[in-house]
């Protein structure tokens, strides 16, 4: 009773706010100077980054700074949990021990299998799709890290582990993708260009289909970075708490 | 037309804030989470009718997907109802 009384309140204070505001509003006109630059340049312009998509040539070619540093950031963040969960070489095989069973009935677990199939397929194409439509290396990431968690709450980690997919392979993969996002960048000073140059260093176009230059290496080496390195977290997390009650010596 | 994004806006931003207050004052935080969970898909579909599909596929993955499961295997690892 008590909540609804506070929601009430909530609800019909933004109410009379918005209201308030939406009498004062006057609507923009046009657009903004640095937007229309954007739009002119982003294919066909004399700034071109041969991609259609104009907000992934702002992420990586424009502003491509600004992503590499959020990449370093995401970077620190999953060095940081896996600095928290550290475990000995004995402690990480004893995490490893467990039998893959089903923890939930037959038919959650077969619709599973489907979706983490489908998950790939609809990840991968987020993140190779993003010089031409919306997407991106980042989101297509986050959208792969689903399929391990998903495999985790349907069959448990061992399943993953057993399968070959453990904390070691990931960070593997991980330090791959962010190796390529580094070499991508400075590839372009091996031939006097600057550091993320993207034009007309790297190729426009393969095959007919436009490849936005550098653009489709970062979203590609971003989208195992991101991938794995939520993984590699998320096989951390799951390790059952008794287990770690007995490698940190906690009595009960 | 652009009434009726607008009303569906509207209605989905008031859904996201009636879920939010019932997440912030849930005592059961399995309950809380799914609250949550709500709350970030009436966003996702505000990012969506805000003409951001690039953000809306980040945001589905993590806020529905990523930060659930986070919480839900942290919420494991303590109590699950919230004592004061």
């Amino acid at each position: 009773m008590k909540r609804l009384i506070g929601l009430i309140i909530i609800l019909t204070i933004t109410l009379g706010v918005a209201y308030y505001v939406s009498q004062n509003l006057t609507p923009q006109k046009s657009l903004h100077p640095l937007g229309k630059f954007y739009l002119k340049n982003s294919y066909f312009g004399d700034y071109s980054a041969k991609s259609p998509e104009a907000v992934t040539s702002i992420v990586w070619d424009y502003r491509g700074l600004d992503t590499l540093f959020e990449t370093a950031v995401f970077f620190i963040a999953i060095i940081g949990s896996l600095t928290l969960f550290r475990l000995s070489k004995e402690q990480s095989e004893e995490a490893k021990q467990g039998e893959p069973k089903r923890e939930l009935p037959e038919p959650v677990c077969a619709v599973t299998k489907i979706i983490v199939a489908m998950i790939l397929a609809v990840s991968a194409s987020i993140a190779l799709h993003g010089q031409l439509t919306p997407g991106g290396g980042f989101q297509g990431g986050s959208a792969l890290a689903v399929a391990p968690l998903l495999i985790i709450a349907a069959y448990s980690k061992y399943a993953l582990e057993k399968n070959g997919l453990d904390k070691t392979r990931a960070i593997i993969i991980r330090s791959i993708g962010l190796l390529g996002i580094a070499l991508t960048a400075l590839t372009p000073l091996l031939v006097k260009g600057y550091f993320m140059q993207n034009q007309p260093i790297f190729p426009g176009k393969a095959l007919g289909a436009p490849l936005g230059g550098s653009l489709v290496y970062y979203n590609l080496f971003e989208y195992l970075a991101v991938g794995a390195g939520f993984t590699a977290v998320f096989l951390l997390l799951s390790i059952p708490e008794e287990k770690f009650r007995k490698f940190l010596g906690v009595k009960q | 037309m652009i009434e009726l994004h607008l009303t569906i806006l509207a209605i989905t931003a008031l859904i996201g804030l009636t879920f939010s207050y019932l997440a912030i004052t849930e005592k059961d935080l399995l309950k809380a989470v799914a609250y949550s969970a709500v709350q970030a898909i009436a966003y996702a579909i505000i990012f969506y009718l805000l003409m951001a599909p690039d953000i809306v596929l980040a945001y589905v993955a993590i806020a529905v997907g990523i930060y659930s499961a986070l919480l839900v295997f942290i919420i494991g690892k303590t109590e699950r109802y919230e004592v004061v």
